[in-house]
C-alpha cells in the first residue's frame, strides 16, 4: 500500500497503468507455469512480452516514432500526448524477466496477487531501478526478516547515496549547466572538456546515489537487492565498465537477448551491437542515445579484436583510454540535437575561444569538492567492513564512526535539500 | 552497539524533523527571499488528478521545513568551504532557468501583437561577480532597440502638438565595469541606446542617458548588490533628461544628502556570494527642496487613493531601494510645491523610481506609472489632466523584451480590468503574483 501511495503522489494518472500490468503478468505467469512445456506457454509468454514491450513502445517510444514516421510520409494520426509514466523503463524489464524465468522454470509463478503487485511496485526501485528480478526476491516478497544490523546497513547505504546524489551530484549538476548549458559557442575546450566531465561525474554519482538508496531501502524493509554499480570509473576497458556501469541492465540484456541470439557462440559481433542499440535506445527515445550503444558497441567488438595487444598495454593507459572514451561518450548522451553535438564535439577539440572569466575561480572554488569527489570514487565499506580487516585499528574506528558519519551525510544533505528551495524574489512582494 | 546506534540516530533524525514540522508555528513570508511562502494546496478530485495537489503539497512543505532558514544560512558555508576564495576573483553565477526565456523575435508590423506580457520575477540570466560587485552581462541588443522606438513612435504621432514624449532609458550597469577587459559590454549598452535615438520619429525626445553617465564611469553609479542604479546613476539621468527636455537641472549639492548603511541587495540574495556579502553598499541619496504630497491609487481606478511618500526614509536593509516612492505603485500621484502648472507622466520600471524623485523640481504634478501593473488608461490620464510630458524612464531590460514592450503600448488602450488572470504559474506550478523586475537582456 505505501508504495503504490508513494507513485500515486508522483503518478496519479498511470498508477492503474502500473496495476494492470501486474495483474495481466500476474494471471499470464499462472497459465505459462500450468502449460509448461506446451506450445501454448510459448504463445503466451510470447503475448505477453508483446504486450509488455507494446505498452512501453507506445508510451516512450510513441512521439519518437511518430516523428520518424511522419517524416517519411503523413500520418493518419496525431502525435501521441502522453507523458511518460515513472518506472515504466524498470517495471516493463521486471515484468520480462520475471515472465521468461517462469517459462523456463527457473521460478514459480507468484500465487498471490497482492505479493506480485507489491514486488512491481516496491518504492525503493520504482524511480530509478535497479532493475530487480524476481529470482532475486522472491523468497523475501513471500516473507523477510528485519534486524539491527540489516537496518543499519540500509541506513548507511541510504545516507551514503543521498550524499552521493545531493552533495556530489546536484553540485556537479549546477557546473554542468554553467558549462553546457548556456552557449557553449563560446567555449574553450578546456571548458567543454571540464563541463563534460562534470556531466560524467554528476551521472555517475546521480544514478549510482539512487541506487545506493534503493538498496539501502531495501535493505530496511528486509529485501536485497543485487548491486547496481560497481566503481565504472576504475574499468581498464570499455568491456569492463560495460560489467560495472547499470550492472542490473546489462544483465538483463545478456540473459534475454545475447544469450538467446546466441552469445558469443554464434555472430557475437552482431549481437553485441544489438545489444548496445537496445541499451542506448532504453536510456531515451532519440537517436543520439541509440549513437551512444552504437559507440560502445563498437568499441566493445574493437576491444574484441585487438583483445591480445590491450593485454600487454600497461594498466594506468588502460585506464586512462577507458576514461577518455567514457567521458567523451557523455557528450553523445548529453545533447539530444545532433548539430548542437556536432558544434560541441567541435569545440572540445578545437576552439578559438580563450579560457572564459570565472572558469579559474570556478576552479579554484571547488578545490575541495573535487578531492571529496575522488573521496567517494573509493570503496570505504568494502575495504573497512569487509571480514578479512575486522582486526585492522582503522577498521575498527571506521566502524566506530560510522554512525556519526552517517547522520553527518544525512544532516549536510538535507541541509543543501533545504537549501535547493531557496528562491528569492529581486523585489519585495508579501 | 553499532548498529543499534546508526538505527536510532537516523530514525531519531527523521521523527524529530517530523515533530519540529508539526509544532513549529508556519510562516507565512520569507525576509530573506522577499516573497510569500507556498500555502497548502486543497485537496479534491481534479487537483489530485492533475498533479497540482502533490506539487502543492511539496511546495508547502519545501517552504515549510523545519529551521528552513538555519539550513539555508548553514548551506552557505558549505558552499564557501568547496574551495578556495580568492577576493579579487572573478565569477561568473548562473541563475536559475525558470522558465523558457520567449524569443524576441523582430515584428516591425506591429498590426497583431500576441507577445505574453514577459517579465520574470527572479532572474535566469548569467552575472559577472568582480571584486564583490554583481553585474549583468551583455548590453541589450538594437534589434530590440527598434522595437522600443516603434512604441514611442507611436505615442508621439497620437500626442503630437499636445503632449511631448521623452527617452530617458538606463543602461545596464555592465556598461560601467572598471576593468578594460568588459569594456566591450560599454560599447554594447552605447550602440543599443543609440538605436533607440537613431528610431526615434514624430518628434519624440531622446535623452541621451548613457553618454551623461559614461562622462562620469569613475563615480560609483550603480549598487554593487542590488540590479538598481543608486541615486548618483538617477541623478545623472535626470541631468541628461533635464538637457534634453529643456531644463536647467537642480544641482545635487543643493539638496538635503542623506545615507543610508549596510544595503545588500536583490543581487546578495540572488547569488549569496561571500566576496557580495563582504562588500555591502551604502546609499547616499538626495531629497530636492520641494514640498510635496502624493497619493498612490489602485491598478484599475482612481477610487480611495492612500498616501504614499515621494522618499521613504525608514527603508532601510534589504529594502533600502524602497527608499525611491516607497517602492513599486500601479500610479502615483505627486503634487508639488512648484506653481508652474507643467505636468509629466512617467512610465517606469522600478529604475524609474530613483529618477521619478528628482523630477519634483520642475513639474506642479508628477505621475509615476508603472507599467507592470498599472491598468489605468494612459490616453484618458493625458488628456484629462493635460500632461505636458510623456517620460519613459526604464532600465534597458525593460526595453528590451516583446512582452515588456507590448505591455506599454497596450496602456493607450486599457480599460481599467486587471491584466493577470490573477497570477502566473512559474517553476514548479508555485503560483506567484507577477509583479516583480527582470534582468533579462537580450
Amino acid at each position: 500500500m505505501f508504495s503504490l501511495a508513494f507513485y500515486a503522489w508522483e503518478e496519479p494518472m498511470w498508477i492503474y497503468l502500473m496495476i494492470f500490468t501486474a495483474f495481466f503478468d500476474y494471471f499470464m505467469a499462472i497459465l505459462i507455469e500450468r502449460w509448461r512445456g506446451d506450445k501454448k506457454a510459448k504463445i503466451v509468454m510470447l503475448v505477453t512480452i508483446l504486450v509488455n514491450l507494446s505498452l512501453l513502445i507506445f508510451y516512450k517510444y510513441g512521439g519518437f516514432l511518430y516523428d520518424n514516421l511522419s517524416a517519411i510520409g503523413k500520418l493518419p494520426f496525431d502525435r501521441p500526448k502522453n507523458s511518460l509514466p515513472v518506472g515504466i523503463s524498470f517495471y516493463t524489464f521486471m515484468v520480462i524477466s520475471y515472465i521468461v524465468d517462469v517459462y523456463r522454470g527457473q521460478l514459480k509463478a507468484q500465487r498471490n496477487p497482492l505479493n506480485f503487485l507489491m514486488f512491481i511496485s516496491l518504492f525503493q526501485h520504482l524511480v530509478a531501478g535497479p532493475i530487480v528480478r524476481y529470482s532475486q526476491i522472491g523468497n523475501q516478497v513471500d516473507s523477510r526478516t528485519i534486524d539491527w544490523s540489516k537496518f543499519s546497513t540500509g541506513v548507511s547505504r541510504f545516507c551514503l547515496g543521498l550524499f552521493k546524489k545531493i552533495v556530489i551530484a546536484n553540485v556537479a549538476g549546477a557546473l554542468v549547466t554553467k558549462y553546457l548549458d548556456a552557449g557553449f559557442n563560446d567555449l574553450s575546450s578546456v571548458e567543454a572538456w571540464f563541463g563534460i566531465t562534470m556531466f560524467s561525474i554528476q551521472l555517475y554519482f546521480d544514478f549510482s546515489g539512487y541506487s545506493d538508496m534503493a538498496i539501502g531501502l531495501a535493505k530496511m524493509f528486509g529485501f536485497d537487492f543485487d548491486e547496481n554499480f560497481r566503481h565504472p570509473y576504475a574499468a581498464q576497458s570499455v568491456g569492463d565498465f560495460y560489467r560495472r556501469w547499470h550492472i542490473s541492465l546489462g544483465k538483463f540484456f545478456r540473459d534475454y537477448v545475447y544469450i538467446p541470439m546466441g552469445g558469443n557462440r554464434k555472430s557475437q559481433l552482431r549481437n553485441i551491437l544489438v545489444v548496445w542499440l537496445l541499451t542506448g535506445i532504453w536510456h531515451g527515445a532519440s537517436w543520439n542515445f541509440a549513437l551512444w550503444g552504437l559507440y560502445f558497441g563498437c568499441f566493445m567488438i574493437l576491444e574484441k579484436l585487438l583483445e591480445k595487444f590491450l593485454a600487454k598495454i600497461p594498466r594506468f593507459l588502460r585506464h586512462t583510454y577507458t576514461l577518455i572514451l567514457i567521458v567523451f561518450s557523455r557528450a553523445i548522451f548529453y545533447f539530444v540535437d545532433f548539430a548542437q553535438l556536432k558544434a560541441f564535439v567541435g569545440t572540445l577539440f578545437y576552439s578559438k575561444k580563450s579560457i572564459g572569466v570565472g572558469f579559474s575561480s570556478d576552479v579554484y572554488e571547488h578545490l575541495f569538492w573535487f578531492v571529496l569527489v575522488l573521496l567517494f570514487c573509493i570503496p570505504w565499506d568494502e575495504i573497512y567492513t569487509s571480514d578479512s580487516r575486522v582486526n585492522n585499528k582503522v577498521s575498527y574506528y571506521y566502524l566506530r564512526f560510522k554512525p556519526a558519519i552517517n547522520i553527518a551525510m544525512l544532516f549536510l544533505a538535507t541541509m543543501l535539500l533545504v537549501n535547493s528551495t531557496y528562491n528569492p524574489f529581486l523585489y519585495t512582494r508579501f | 552497539m553499532a548498529n543499534k546506534i546508526n538505527t536510532t540516530l537516523f530514525i531519531l533524525f527523521i521523527v524529530a524533523m517530523y515533530i519540529f514540522y508539526f509544532l513549529l508555528p508556519p510562516q507565512k513570508i520569507s525576509l530573506e527571499e522577499k516573497r510569500k511562502l507556498a500555502k497548502y494546496t486543497p485537496l479534491s478530485y481534479k487537483t489530485y488528478l492533475n498533479g497540482l495537489w502533490a506539487k502543492g503539497v511539496d511546495d508547502y512543505i519545501d517552504d515549510h521545513f523545519p529551521f528552513r532558514n538555519n539550513f539555508i544560512a548553514m548551506s552557505e558555508v558549505f558552499h564557501a568551504s568547496k574551495g578556495i576564495q580568492f577576493k579579487h576573483q572573478e565569477k561568473i553565477f548562473v541563475g536559475k532557468r525558470k522558465k523558457p526565456v520567449l524569443e524576441n523575435i523582430e515584428d516591425t508590423t506591429h498590426a497583431n501583437i500576441n507577445f505574453k506580457d514577459d517579465f520574470d520575477e527572479s532572474y535566469s540570466g548569467s552575472l559577472l561577480i568582480l571584486d564583490g560587485s554583481v553585474y549583468p552581462s551583455g548590453g541589450g541588443s538594437p534589434r530590440m532597440s527598434k522595437l522600443f522606438s516603434a512604441m514611442l513612435n507611436e505615442y508621439a504621432e497620437k500626442l503630437k502638438g499636445k503632449t511631448r514624449v521623452l527617452s530617458a532609458v538606463a543602461p545596464l550597469s555592465s556598461a560601467f565595469i572598471p576593468a578594460l577587459k568588459f569594456r566591450k559590454y560599454n560599447t554594447q549598452n552605447k550602440e543599443t541606446l543609440l538605436a533607440i535615438k537613431n528610431s526615434l520619429a514624430n518628434g519624440a525626445i531622446f535623452c541621451d542617458v548613457f553618454n551623461e553617465l559614461d562622462k562620469h564611469a569613475n563615480e560609483k553609479m550603480y549598487f554593487s548588490t542590488d540590479h538598481h542604479w543608486n541615486a548618483i546613476g538617477a541623478y545623472y539621468a535626470y541631468v541628461a533628461f533635464c538637457r534634453g527636455a529643456g531644463f536647467v537641472p537642480v544641482d545635487r549639492n543643493k539638496m538635503e544628502k542623506r545615507i543610508k548603511y549596510n544595503f545588500l541587495g536583490s543581487l546578495y540574495q540572488l547569488t549569496r556570494d561571500q566576496s557580495v556579502k563582504d562588500n555591502p553598499d551604502t546609499l547616499v541619496y538626495f531629497v530636492p527642496n520641494v514640498t510635496t504630497t502624493a497619493v498612490r491609487y489602485n491598478p484599475n481606478n482612481f477610487n480611495k487613493p492612500t498616501k504614499a511618500n515621494v522618499f521613504s526614509h525608514n527603508s532601510t536593509g534589504g529594502n533600502t531601494y524602497l527608499t525611491f516612492l516607497g517602492g513599486d505603485a500601479p500610479l502615483i500621484k505627486i503634487t508639488t510645491s512648484v506653481k508652474n502648472g507643467k505636468k509629466a507622466v512617467v512610465i517606469k520600471n522600478s529604475m524609474g523610481n530613483a529618477f521619478a524623485v528628482y523630477l519634483i523640481s520642475h513639474y506642479e504634478e508628477v505621475y509615476v506609472l508603472d507599467f507592470r501593473y498599472s491598468n489605468h488608461n494612459l490616453m484618458d490620464l493625458i488628456e484629462k489632466n493635460g500632461i505636458n510630458d510623456l517620460i519613459f524612464s526604464l532600465g534597458m531590460y525593460g526595453a528590451m523584451s516583446n512582452g515588456t514592450i507590448n505591455m506599454m503600448r497596450r496602456l493607450a488602450t486599457n480599460n481599467g480590468v486587471p491584466k493577470f488572470e490573477p497570477s502566473i504559474v512559474v517553476d514548479s506550478n508555485k503560483v506567484v503574483t507577477p509583479l516583480l523586475d527582470t534582468l533579462k537582456t537580450d
